[in-house]
């Protein structure tokens, strides 16, 4: 099933969040005037955090919204649960709108429906790795033996076996923030909001959560939005990402379009020194076989044959076994394309 | 769509495999494991953590068996509680509780027969009147008698009453014990996975202690509350006062003798003191009012702004108008004086302590305990060396107000960052530079801190001086304490207060200026 | 080549022109003050020029050119300097000692006439009249040649004054640029700082010493100033009436909240029983096992074994009940203060409205000296046990109200929003996070509370609380040395005892 037909999960639809004591009227004079962020902290000293924000998250996908530090990603998340409270907008979580539940609906869907991972662990100091996990499920009433099976699966799941009985600061950065995830899966729930999970960590244990995250969600197919300051994390692990930049969202994409087709030049310079060859694929690049113009000593017919879904990887990997511009080929084995060298070397810089 | 989501979620709970805790609980609880496997699998699985236990065990033994397994808390509680029902049950059943009211009705008894005896003689003398008057006390005492002979009954059947009261009371405690027993026990046993230096199992030393322990606390306090007349050993120490008069002269000797040796050791300090009060005095007392006064407010205006100005005019009104301008003068010049020698004396010991490790760890327990000593305390040797008066006072107060400067000088010091002083070594500063363009400026608002709280502790303490003949506003409310004369007290008190409010917020204002600044 | 290049480097700096900027600050005169900060500057501070005008002026210059620092401190030891040249040039130096000499001659003179009389009646006082006359009159004799010597002293005043007054001018003289280039300093951070020439400042400095100068100079160098100047002229009519009106009104109070009043003493009462029962009234050897046993089990071995040395002191000396009552009065007031305060704190850590409000009355509980309120407390409360726990629960509830606030707002504000995350209520988060996390802080707070409580031990013993404060506050009447300083090391081991269980209580729960 591909993502595109599966349900909408998460929604948000126009959300804007304005900080400040005049927040109300601020917003008013944008939403009539059009005002700029500018203007907004000059006339009304609020602060613009997020402006116009819109996307949904399709069931299954992980959905990573890519930022520098600043630009509203955190309070975007916050909005899901409302931890922020939005100053305009909608938003839907599994079809319900999450702007007219009650308290007490908000909690049990908190309680239910959402884990949640920070950026900073959040562990509570003063309990065991195994409380911590039960937390949720304590929040939620159930019984001790109960809380012990689920918070042990958790934590097995996570790889965690054996230290249920440690405390937090006992455990290392990576092994905590480990515990923290297991908190968000003990619930059980349908969305995960994780926070920069791993960017308080270092840069390998950050790959190692990494890898151990992805397979788990291919394990669990949980809808997951991940925030990420990192845009090598988010094109490793999202289906698809949106960029922020000052509170909008510049560009929502899969990884390969954010890479071949940045939307303006704030995403080209991010892109720029980000390697395509896994996210850059020979159809971006080929040029249609009709089109093609041999060069001197070209022989078609003795080029290698590859199809055009490869990565640009593997095609230098053919590419360089041969004198000869590589053929690419459709589902059928019929030659669609030419790949030269020339053009795999653009490839490789531009993405396209 | 709804449905869809609690159906995979079950699903996915009913993978998880269950913990077994039995062995890891046989291994906590040591004797008699199986049965609190049992009983934990029970309250783990119930949904609130309370369910329906009970231990026999702990219902006999409560509070023993509480000590034994090692839940402290618990045995505090049984132990209180059980000794409490155990002094009503002793004294319903053993102590004589109407005991006083039978001797009374017994003397009236004795009283009446005489009456009677006596009634007779006089009739036997011809005296019908007498004998009259005597037989109407005698039907009075009668009657007394009988009265107190139904408060005597009423009494002793309120010690049935009390018996049973208490005998309930057991029951329910009993009841209580055994149910409260296993769910403490399971929390113990939640707490031990996480530290295995919880206590954990049956221990028969401990066991054996608290049978010690609860016994000997059970009879003394049941012989203390029951009889009627307990043993002296019990209700006082069994030592006099004859150690403490023997002692207090020891120590009143050796002080007569100190101050008579150093006498000019202890003059020379007063002495000293005595001159740099005299010089404010001279300032604050001296100067014609009007002047001090203009002076005061401006230098409020100056540091603190026109409000403080406006409120330091107001609040030196009220004294000036009330007659306590004299009073006044007096006690900010003792302050002044006691606060300026702690500071002049409390940064350099601040800067010692903050440079010399050994000069701390000497320095500290002295200053806890010049906190900690309540002020009263050191009155005394004070008044032994010094005598009374306004020097003596201001020692005093030097005391309790000393250390917060050199504590927070010393701090203030610590905490300037390590990097900083690096820095100013690597580009080759002396020692005394880098205290005075260093630490000393990134010091300061910790030390204006202390020299703020200094001069509240020794306003504080300076009132406090009255008591040993140190005059000002503090005497003013120790007589008004004394002769309970609430209208002049509450006035000298607030002026009090006045003093205390205008140094604080002139001294704040200061001190904001100074971070700002810095 | 290093050495090459160096010169060079520092020959190439240009010269920064600071002639504006300085002109700029100074503005009149400007120019004669860009010679002295640059040169100033220039000399690394080592050379000042001297500054005419300052030493001219003195304070006033000083306030024209804003330095009000320096203002005030030539101020007053200008005046002293001039108060002395005003004695030396006006005073009367030997009027005291001359109006003792006066009277003495006068009381002789009449002790005289008196044995006069007496000789010629053929009294026998005659002899002895006399013999204090001539006494009298010797005495007044010296006081007549003191004061001349006094009198003729005048001019160590007046040189004492004048060196003084040359001295500091000098200084001022000396030093003014110095000062004043700092001033500069100061104002190129922050334009607030005054500078320029200000006219304004001038007259007001001008007015200030008109008033002062002259006042001083009376009060001092007049050997009988007009009596308006040395008291305030108002007589104690003010204060009786007010202190009746007071004295009044708080009868008055008292008589209407009595109720209220009543209520209070009974609830404290009852805690204070209910304690007594168990300290004061079980046996002593109870106690002391309880005791210990606490120090044990909350604490360590160690603090066991402080207690039981320190209650074997308390027991030896005979101060056990005297202890325990003291013991039972700081129990009771830390008890009302941790119930009182605890929910306070939070209260105050949830709304920050509150606690604006709370902040100051918390400071000023802090502030004033105990014996203020002790006066409103008796008016109110009467004498006794009751009044002497109020009065501590004033004096140390702050710490723990102010610590629980502290704590729960140092609660690391993510694992709050990630309990908020997880769905739990605000009373969930606070009994299973805000709580345990504030621990620490609030149990320095009740810690704090308690050492406070003891040391009121002693002044509520002045509202008629037993205990031990009652033998230190007899000792200090009667001056016993060896009584109050038994009494007061026996109120230090009860301080450190409860101080070091509580201590300990908390240090196990950071251990684990």
């Amino acid at each position: 099933m591909k993502h595109e037909e599966r349900e909408v999960v998460i929604e948000l639809k126009n959300a804007w969040k304005i900080f400040g004591e005049q927040a109300d009227q601020a917003m008013q004079a944008v939403k009539s005037e059009g005002i700029g962020k500018a203007e907004v902290l000059d006339k009304y000293g609020a602060v613009v955090g997020i402006a116009d924000c819109s996307f949904n998250v399709r069931r299954g996908e992980i959905f990573c919204i890519m930022g520098l530090s600043g630009s509203g990603k955190s309070t975007l998340v916050r909005h899901v649960n409302r931890l922020i409270e939005p100053t305009s907008g909608e938003i839907y979580l599994l079809g319900e709108d999450v702007m007219k539940l009650s308290t007490t609906a908000l909690r049990e869907m908190r309680a239910k429906r959402i884990g949640m991972v920070f950026q900073h662990m959040a562990l509570l100091p003063h309990r065991s790795v195994r409380d911590n996990v039960a937390y949720p499920l304590e929040i939620r009433g159930e019984s001790k033996s109960r809380r012990w099976d689920v918070s042990q699966h958790s934590l097995s799941l996570v790889g965690l076996d054996g230290f249920e009985d440690r405390f937090p600061r006992e455990l290392s950065g990576g092994m905590q923030q480990r515990v923290g995830l297991a908190r968000a899966l003990a619930s059980d729930p349908d969305v995960l909001l994780m926070d920069e999970p791993f960017s308080a960590l270092d840069p390998l244990i950050r790959r190692q959560l990494q890898d151990q995250f992805m397979a788990l969600s291919e394990q669990l197919h949980k809808t997951t939005l991940f925030i990420t300051h990192d845009l090598d994390e988010a094109i490793r692990l999202g289906t698809r990402i949106a960029i922020m930049k000052d509170g909008r969202i510049v560009q929502i994409g899969t990884p390969e379009e954010i890479v071949t087709n940045p939307a303006d030049d704030y995403v080209r310079d991010f892109v720029q020194n980000i390697s395509k060859l896994k996210l850059v694929f020979a159809h971006t690049i080929q040029v249609p076989i009709n089109e093609y113009k041999p060069q001197e000593g070209d022989d078609l017919s003795r080029s290698p044959r590859v199809s055009q879904d490869v990565d640009l990887d593997y095609l230098i990997d053919v590419a360089v076994k041969t004198n000869q511009p590589t053929v690419t080929t459709d589902d059928d084995g019929k030659d669609v394309g030419v790949v030269s060298k020339d053009r795999l070397l653009q490839g490789i810089r531009d993405g396209k | 769509m709804a449905e869809k989501e609690t159906l995979s979620t079950v699903e996915i709970l009913e993978e998880i495999p269950e913990v077994d805790i039995s062995d890891s609980v046989r291994d906590f609880a040591g004797q008699n494991g199986d049965y609190y496997v049992r009983e934990f699998k029970k309250i783990q699985s119930s949904q609130s953590g309370y369910c329906w236990t009970f231990n026999i065990a702990s219902a006999a033994f409560g509070p023993l068996w509480a000590t034994a397994r090692g839940l402290w808390g618990l045995f505090w509680i049984f132990a209180v509680c059980e000794m409490v029902l155990l002094v009503m049950l002793g004294s319903g059943l053993w102590s004589d509780l109407g005991a006083d009211k039978f001797e009374r009705a017994e003397r009236l008894q004795a009283n009446y027969e005489t009456m009677l005896e006596r009634a007779a003689t006089a009739r036997e003398a011809g005296d019908e009147e007498g004998a009259q008057s005597f037989e109407k006390r005698s039907e009075n005492l009668v009657r007394a008698r009988e009265k107190a002979l139904a408060e005597g009954a009423a009494l002793q059947a309120g010690g049935t009453n009390l018996m049973i009261i208490a005998i309930v009371g057991l029951i329910i405690l009993k009841v209580f014990e055994g149910c409260s027993a296993n769910i403490a026990y399971e929390r113990q046993y939640s707490r031990w996975r996480g530290d295995r230096t919880v206590r954990s199992d049956f221990n028969w030393a401990i066991g054996a202690l608290g049978v010690a322990i609860v016994s000997f606390v059970y009879i003394v306090t049941l012989l203390r509350f029951t009889t009627s007349n307990p043993s002296e050993l019990i209700t006082d120490f069994p030592i006099g006062n004859q150690y403490y008069l023997a002692i207090a002269s020891w120590i009143d000797y050796w002080f007569d003798l100190a101050s008579s040796n150093f006498a000019f050791l202890f003059q020379g300090v007063s002495r000293g003191i005595r001159i740099i009060l005299d010089g404010v005095e001279t300032l604050l007392v001296g100067t014609p009012w009007p002047v001090v006064m203009a002076i005061i407010v401006i230098f409020a205006y100056r540091s603190a702004g026109a409000r403080v100005a406006v409120f330091t005019a107001a609040a030196l009104a009220y004294i000036a108008v009330l007659g306590y301008w004299e009073k006044s003068m007096a006690t900010v010049a003792l302050l002044g004086t006691a606060s300026f020698l702690c500071v002049a004396i409390g940064i350099p010991l601040g800067v010692l302590f903050a440079r010399n490790q050994r000069a701390f760890n000497f320095g500290r327990p002295v200053l806890d305990l010049m906190q900690t000593l309540p002020s009263f305390v050191y009155l005394i040797p004070i008044i032994a060396f010094f005598g009374t008066g306004k020097p003596p006072g201001i020692l005093a107060s030097m005391i309790f107000g000393l250390p917060p400067i050199v504590r927070l000088t010393t701090l203030g010091l610590r905490q300037v960052p390590k990097d900083v002083v690096e820095a100013a070594r690597a580009f080759g500063a002396t020692n005394t530079q880098i205290l005075r363009n260093i630490e000393i400026p990134l010091a300061t608002p910790s030390i204006m801190a202390g020299v703020n709280q200094t001069i509240l502790m020794c306003l504080s303490m300076v009132v406090i001086a009255a008591l040993i003949d140190a005059k000002g506003l503090g005497y003013d409310v120790l007589v008004a304490l004394q002769y309970a004369a609430k209208g002049q007290g509450i006035l000298a008190g607030v002026a009090i207060l006045f003093c205390a409010i205008v140094i604080d917020r002139v001294i704040q204002g200061k001190f904001k200026d100074t971070e700002k600044g810095g | 080549m290093v050495e090459d290049t160096k010169p060079d480097v520092t020959k190439e700096i240009p010269k920064i022109d600071l002639s504006d900027s300085i002109r700029e600050f100074a503005d009149q005169n400007s120019d004669y003050y860009v010679e002295c900060l640059t040169e100033i500057q220039a000399t690394g501070e080592k050379v000042t020029p001297w500054n005419n005008a300052a030493m001219l002026f003195g304070p006033a210059w000083c306030a024209a050119r804003g330095l009000w620092n320096m203002f005030w401190l030539f101020t007053v030891a200008e005046l002293v300097a001039l108060v002395q040249l005003g004695r030396g040039i006006w005073g009367d130096l030997g009027a005291e000692k001359m109006s003792e000499a006066t009277q003495l001659r006068e009381r002789a003179h009449e002790l005289r006439l008196e044995a006069g009389v007496a000789g010629v009646t053929g009294d026998e006082t005659a002899e002895s009249s006399a013999e204090i006359a001539t006494n009298l009159e010797k005495a007044a004799d010296i006081a007549m040649m003191e004061a001349v010597a006094a009198a003729e002293t005048w001019w160590i005043y007046l040189l004492a004054g004048i060196v003084l007054f040359v001295v500091l001018r000098y200084v001022l003289g000396r030093y003014a640029n110095r000062l004043y280039e700092l001033q500069y300093a100061a104002w190129r951070l922050n334009r607030n700082t005054p500078n320029g020439f200000n006219m304004q400042r001038l007259i007001y400095a001008l007015a200030l010493l008109a008033v002062l100068v002259p006042l001083t100079l009376y009060r001092f160098t007049v050997s009988n100033p007009a009596p308006w100047l040395t008291d305030v002229p108002i007589g104690n009519s003010y204060f009786t009436t007010s202190s009746n009106v007071l004295d009044s009104w708080f009868d008055r109070t008292a008589e209407l909240g009595a109720g209220v009043f009543d209520g209070v003493t009974a609830g404290a009462q009852t805690v204070l029983d209910v304690m007594e029962l168990f300290l004061v009234d079980a046996p002593w050897p109870v106690v002391a096992v309880f005791l210990v046993l606490i120090a044990w089990r909350v604490a360590s071995i160690r603090v066991a074994i402080f207690t039981a040395a320190s209650l074997t002191y308390i027991g030896f000396l005979g101060l056990w009940e005297a202890s325990m009552v003291s013991i039972v009065l700081v129990g009771a007031a830390a008890f009302f203060c941790v119930i009182i305060g605890i929910p306070l704190g939070i209260w105050f850590s949830r709304s920050e409205r509150a606690y604006a409000i709370a902040r100051p009355v918390l400071d000023l509980m802090q502030t004033i000296p105990p014996f203020v309120y002790l006066i409103p407390i008796i008016a109110f409360f009467g004498t006794g046990r009751v009044p002497g726990i109020l009065a501590t629960i004033i004096f140390a509830m702050p710490p723990v109200v102010r610590l629980t606030a502290l704590g729960l707002r140092q609660v690391p504000s993510n694992v709050v929003e990630a309990a908020v995350a997880f769905g739990a209520t605000k009373w969930r988060i606070l009994i299973g996070v805000e709580l345990p996390l504030a621990t620490p802080a609030i149990m320095t707070g009740v810690n704090q509370t308690i050492l406070m409580s003891l040391s009121m031990v002693v002044i509520a013993s002045l509202i008629g609380a037993k205990g031990l404060g009652q033998e230190v506050l007899t000792a200090l009447q009667y001056v016993a040395k060896g009584q109050g300083i038994l009494a007061g090391l026996a109120i230090l081991f009860c301080a450190m005892m409860l101080d070091r269980i509580v201590q300990g209580r908390f240090q196990r729960q950071e251990d684990q």
